[in-house]
């Protein structure tokens, strides 16, 4: 296995070189991370490899505005990051545990995971559940938005000739949850969904909940979300919301599963999701 | 010969360390591909796009002016020989409906050209610069496509042999009767039937298919390959390339997995005449991609099943229709056929109308061959699901249906002697039969009678508990021959050189072990060697569970002419009759004074001091009956009724292989197998897009179990002693992979009331069966 | 393009071409332990350690091993002197083919490096992603637990 056509690999020393050396390729050049996803590639077309996982961008810190994880930060490093255990209520490790197996946790890294934006990939979903924020530096300057809006863009051109730098998530009061079907471990989701809530006085004063892989990429379900607010968390209410979204949720099939099948588990994942959130809010 | 006074064995029976573990453990470089050669070029081999096309012409020019590119061989430029590429005994079963390269295409993956070249580079872009046109035919998918009448013909060649009937994509058909089968059912009380489906799976051995072809200094064509097969590697590469066999020697290293992958002869006659061509040493390995798409694969198989029982639960009839798509190619068409019925119906013999039909069809895609369980898994699938719904309608407990009517000890069934190896077969008596026992040991592991009784339910979640019977082979009967030479070193240790494949199964060990319990010493003084077409005798290769049995067969007598001729010189040395002789603990004892006479001391005197000699021996064994080992598996499943997700929570087989030479060796083939089942029956399917073309290419979307899938199974062996086995063996390796599927779909039927009988039984089938019930 | 790293203890300086990959520049080097099972990062017998982590030599680009160690099946043990991962392999008879053998064995030692009392669950959990089609996994876990059993009993070298 090679990745064909390679001809020349930078070691980028910050930011900047990376960004000028991406422009310098002229749309021939690749910003390497863990590189999974690279490798695996049947591109051709790429001459320059700039790997960035020397410039000091591998750190994960927890303040009250949340945690900030740098792009080459591996997904084996946040899962062993102490200050990732608590976060929104351990969704973190629930989630990237499942992720792969533990060599490819190894190497994949949170920005390429960000960027690849696989459809059926669990990270997409947890991030954009958890309300996440992207840093990224291009020719144009530094910017930061919610990687939500991010995925509305035609963000693969953004990356064509800019560098993710930065991860943030905002802290919350209440919890989250993440559940999702595979055909057998280590298997890429047939449906995955993040769900959070937090609880006030007995009723849910804020509610998230993504679903992803069906077969498109995780999105939030907001019509959902906002119909929950005010609610008490009981066993009819998640049996409403199971209803709800088998009546409404944008499903489509592909090999993997059909959309009869993904309309209806979806409707049960969110449902275990927001009454697993509501158990761990409540403590 | 001298009589053998009893005694225990010390050898066999014995978990010694298999004779490669620690080379593999520790990385030696084993394998094919481990070996670098100078001057090697590197082949690879270009695929048709079509699923079924005619070549009307094919354009090599640009590709050959690639810098690095030595050779290209296609249809124009290489002998047209039909043959199959099936590694089986001669004269060969299967159809000889292949050639190297043809002049139509007839899959998505289909052979279209070969080149080697110095790089892989250079022959990637040389595949890239090949033109073809095609014409593309009208392709066929399925079973029932490619039987209707005015499908397209899928061997329209004139020089194929061997078909069926090429004309309606017929490439093997089987009908016998026993009895009378209108009449059988007439007089049954309750009558079932079943239909179950089997889709495109693969074997997956982790080592993809690899070949190395170079001449060595006498010229002589070197073939190292993983392969189950190498005298059949080296009869067919022979014939095809039209080299005397004496020119062709064909070295098997260490194998990394095979299932029946191996045991066909894909890649050897290409590097071999891409290394005849260019005279230079040629190595081919498969990609994951191509071994997915362009190697061999299970037979998809559709089984019906009807029965017909009296009142009391005792068979009365039984009609079994198989209906195969073999793929492209015939290769094991009407043998896996054959032995859909041949090692399934004879486990109920009681049953006195018995008729047994069906066909291998070919289709536009990729080709079927040989796998593990080699139509055993597909028959019993069927026969497993409709005694499970058969004991509903009796209202017996599946597990009193089964003791009811199992074959027993000293008993035969007619099928023995109808159905063989694509043809008839040969009577035999079951001459050892322990089902009954482990039935009963299996069923108290799982607490079968409790967990029938009161089916558990958590949440979402139900339990189950199903079962089923199985049995195999030990080798074909009448066709399957083995070899073995022992060679005594002047240090009492020996060599034994068997032609047996051991890919991976510890089947180099078990001889050893038989060699060194006929010959009274430890297994370290046996050197294994295995297989070499120039330095080991002959043996059919490693399929049809026939190594502990036929090749430990030949072994044996290997063995005990050795030792004759031990004895011999050492009754010489002790002046005593080889009578009062015993061999043990390497060294010959005299039972009436005691003295002794060290193997080291009777190896120097035969080879440098009297009476000149290599104590040394070959022997043969031909398969004149194949005594069928038997197992009972139980398992426990949880059905999550709102997704339609199965886990398989405990699995307990318990098989009677005879006694087991190597008792952790055969464990560990019943829980691959076993492990293997469980894929087929919940993950493993070969997908194809509406032009045929296999989608999940990978093991990223075809998936084979993982450690997290499985648990931990339970295996039991109930020895029972086989008098025409080496020490009382039969056979193990692949009788584990026929019980997952019915074990598991009867046990999903108990959990929730819904019969799975199209594998893989994914979420989404599950769950549309629940569905489909709730709507009833 | 140079790369200098540790090769199971010993100092390498080599060239490597820039979209090369660690599995084949491994093995070019002789480290023939390193398996290709799929070249694509599913199959796990191209595990080798880096920095003491087990990653997929097969998706590694060969000079990320810039200045870093690496360890294949090579240089936990010999044939004279097997490391008892490698012994309690063969002696719980988690050996069949053997060719996930490697990558199964260096991907243990990282466990019981990290956690040297797992239970079976988390070795399977562990070895999720090193597939093995010959042995259904059973004694592999018990070779793992074997392994960890001598560890603590200070039986590892
Ligand atoms: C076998 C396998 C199984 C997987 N299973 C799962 C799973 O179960 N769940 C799940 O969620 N995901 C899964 N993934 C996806 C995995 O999380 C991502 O592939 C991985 O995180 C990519 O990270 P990387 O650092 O290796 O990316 P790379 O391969 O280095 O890069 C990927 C892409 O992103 C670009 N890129 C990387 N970093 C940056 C940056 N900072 N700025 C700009 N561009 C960048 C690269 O140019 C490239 O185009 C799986 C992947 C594989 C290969
Ligand atoms: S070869 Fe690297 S994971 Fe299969
Ligand atoms: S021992 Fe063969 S793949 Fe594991």
């Amino acid at each position: 296995m090679r990745l064909r056509g390679v001809k020349r690999y930078h070691w980028a020393r910050d930011v900047d070189e990376a960004l000028s050396l991406l422009s310098a390729y002229q749309g021939k050049g690749a910003i390497l991370a863990g590189g999974v996803d690279l490798a695996r590639s049947p591109r051709t077309d790429i001459e320059g490899l700039i790997d960035i996982t020397g410039t000091e961008l591998s750190y994960l810190r927890a303040d009250s505005a949340g945690l900030r994880i740098g792009a080459t930060t591996t997904l084996s490093a946040i899962l062993d990051h102490p200050q990732a255990r608590e976060y929104g209520g351990g969704v973190l490790i629930q989630t990237l545990r499942t992720v792969a197996y533990p060599a490819l946790r190894n190497m994949a890294t949170l920005g390429g995971a960000v960027v690849s934006a696989h459809p059926w990939a669990d990270i997409p979903t947890l991030l954009v559940a958890l309300g996440a924020e992207v840093t990224y530096q291009s020719p144009e300057g530094e910017k930061r938005l919610p990687l939500e809006n991010l995925y509305q863009t035609d963000f693969r051109r953004v990356f064509r000739e800019g560098v993710l730098v930065e991860v943030r998530l905002p802290p919350w009061e209440g919890a989250f949850a993440f559940a999702k079907i595979t055909r057998n471990a280590g298997d890429i989701a047939l449906l995955n969904v993040c769900a959070g809530l937090g609880l006030r006085e007995g009723r849910i004063a804020w509610a998230r909940v993504a679903v992803g892989a069906r077969p498109a990429r995780g999105e939030r379900l907001t019509w959902l979300e906002a119909g929950l607010v005010g609610e008490p968390p009981t066993e009819r209410l998640w049996e409403q919301v199971a209803q709800e979204v088998r009546a409404r949720l944008e499903v489509g099939e592909d090999r993997r599963a059909s959309a009869g099948w993904r309309r209806e588990v979806a409707g049960v994942l969110v449902r275990r999701a927001l009454a697993q959130a509501a158990g761990k809010a409540a403590l | 010969m001298a009589v053998v006074r009893s005694r225990t064995k010390e050898v066999v029976g014995q978990n010694v360390l298999k004779v490669d573990g620690l080379p593999l453990a520790t990385g030696q470089p084993k394998y094919t591909m481990d070996m670098d050669l100078p001057g090697a070029l590197i082949g690879k081999i270009l695929y048709s796009p079509h699923a079924h096309a005619e070549i009307l012409a094919i354009d090599t020019s640009e590709a050959e002016r690639v810098p690095g590119v030595v050779c290209i061989l296609h249809h124009g430029n290489v002998p047209r020989v039909p043959y199959t590429t099936a590694g089986q005994g001669w004269p060969e079963p299967s159809p000889y409906d292949t050639v190297l390269f043809d002049k139509k295409v007839r899959y998505v993956g289909d052979r279209v050209a070969a080149v080697a070249a110095e790089t892989e580079e250079a022959a990637l872009e040389a595949l890239r610069k090949i033109r073809v046109e095609y014409k593309i035919l009208p392709a066929v998918f399925s079973i029932d496509e490619a039987l209707a009448p005015g499908a397209p013909v899928i061997h329209d060649e004139p020089d194929a042999q061997g078909i069926y009937d090429p004309q309606r994509n017929i490439a093997a058909a089987v009908d016998i009767v026993i009895g009378d089968l209108d009449r059988g059912f007439a007089e049954s009380d309750v009558v079932v039937e079943e239909t179950c489906e089997i889709p495109y799976s693969q074997h997956c051995a982790l080592e993809p298919h690899a070949v190395w072809a170079y001449f060595d200094e006498d010229g002589r064509l070197v073939i190292r390959t993983s392969t189950q097969v190498p005298f059949h590697v080296r009869r067919i590469v022979s014939r095809v390339l039209g080299i005397p066999m004496a020119r062709i020697r064909v070295v098997k290293p260490r194998i990394g997995g095979g299932f029946g992958s191996k045991q066909e002869v894909i890649l050897e006659p290409v590097a071999a005449a891409l290394a005849l061509r260019t005279g230079r040493p040629v190595k081919m390995v498969l990609t994951r991609e191509e071994v997915l798409v362009s190697s061999r694969t299970q037979h998809p198989y559709r089984v019906r099943v009807k029965l017909g029982a009296r009142r009391d639960g005792v068979l009365h009839a039984i009609e079994m229709e198989a209906l195969a798509n073999t793929g492209a190619y015939g290769t094991h068409a009407g043998t896996v056929l054959y032995n859909v019925g041949s090692k399934s119906l004879p486990l109920y013999n009681k049953a006195r109308h018995v008729r047994f039909h069906g066909k291998a069809v070919y289709t536009n895609l990729p080709i079927a061959g040989a796998y593990r369980g080699y139509g055993a898994t597909q028959g019993f699938f069927a026969l497993e699901v409709a005694m499970d719904e058969l004991a509903e309608k009796l209202g017996l407990d599946p597990l009193e249906l089964r003791l009811k009517n199992h074959i027993r000890e000293g008993e035969t069934s007619p099928i023995f002697e109808r159905l063989g190896e694509g043809r008839e077969g040969k009577a035999q008596i079951v001459r050892s039969c322990k089902l009954a026992e482990a039935l009963r040991i299996g069923a108290e592991r799982i607490g079968w009678q409790e967990k029938r009784r009161t089916p558990r339910r958590e949440g979402s979640w139900a339990y189950g508990v199903g079962l089923a019977c199985a049995m195999q082979g030990s080798g074909i009967t009448g066709i399957d021959m083995a070899a073995a030479t022992i060679l005594m070193n002047e240090d009492g240790s020996f060599r034994l050189l068997v032609g047996a494949t051991d890919l991976g199964t510890g089947s180099d060990t078990v001889l050893a072990q038989i060699a060194a319990e006929a010959l009274g010493v430890p297994v370290e003084k046996i050197v294994v060697y295995s297989s070499d077409t120039d330095f080991t005798p002959f043996d059919k290769g490693a399929y049809a569970s026939s190594t502990t049995y036929v090749s430990g067969n030949a072994v044996l007598r290997a063995a005990e002419e050795v030792k004759r001729q031990i004895l011999a010189v050492a009754s010489e040395i002790l002046e005593e009759p080889v009578e009062e002789l015993v061999l043990a603990q390497e060294k010959v004892v005299s039972l009436r004074t005691g003295k002794a006479v060290s193997l080291e001391e009777i190896g120097l005197r035969a080879m440098y001091v009297a009476n000149q000699q290599h104590i040394a021996a070959t022997a043969s064994f031909a398969c004149p009956e194949s005594p069928p080992p038997f197992a009972a598996f139980f398992c426990e499943v949880a059905v999550d009724t709102e997704t339609g997700v199965v886990k398989v929570e405990r699995f307990v087989v318990a098989a009677d292989c005879g006694q087991p030479i190597h008792p952790k060796l055969a464990e560990g083939q019943l829980e691959g197998a076993v492990a293997q089942g469980i894929g087929m029956a919940l993950y493993e399917e070969m997908l194809f897009s509406e032009r045929g073309s296999c989608v999940n290419r990978s093991f990223f979307d075809y998936r084979i179990p993982t450690a997290l899938d499985l648990p931990e199974i339970e295996t039991i062996l109930v020895p029972s002693e086989e008098p025409t086995g080496p020490f009382g063996a039969k056979s193990i390796a692949e009788i584990g992979i026929n019980g997952p599927l019915p074990a598991i779909s009867n046990a999903i039927y108990h959990a929730v009331g819904v019969r799975l009988t199209r594998a893989p039984f994914t979420p989404e089938r599950v769950l549309a069966a629940l569905r489909a019930k709730e709507r009833r | 393009m140079k790369v200098y790293f540790e090769l199971n203890g010993k100092a390498q300086y080599v060239d490597v071409e820039p979209g090369e990959s660690l599995l084949s520049l491994l093995r070019r080097l002789g480290m023939k332990s390193v398996k290709e099972g799929c070249g694509t990062g599913e199959c796990g017998t191209c595990t080798v350690l880096l920095e003491g982590k087990p990653v997929r030599s097969c998706l590694t680009f060969a000079p990320k091993v810039q200045g870093k160690r690496v360890t294949t099946l090579e240089g936990l043990g010999t044939l004279e002197d097997p490391h008892p991962l490698q012994r309690a392999f063969v002696e719980a008879g988690a050996v069949q083919c053997g060719y996930c053998t490697p990558g199964m064995i260096l991907t243990a030692y990282a466990l019981l490096e990290t956690n040297p009392e797992p239970t079976p669950y988390e070795v399977r959990e562990y070895l999720v992603g090193n597939l093995c089609r010959c042995t259904g996994y059973r004694k592999i876990v018990d070779a793992v637990l074997l392994a960890a059993e001598w560890k603590r009993e200070g039986r590892w070298r």
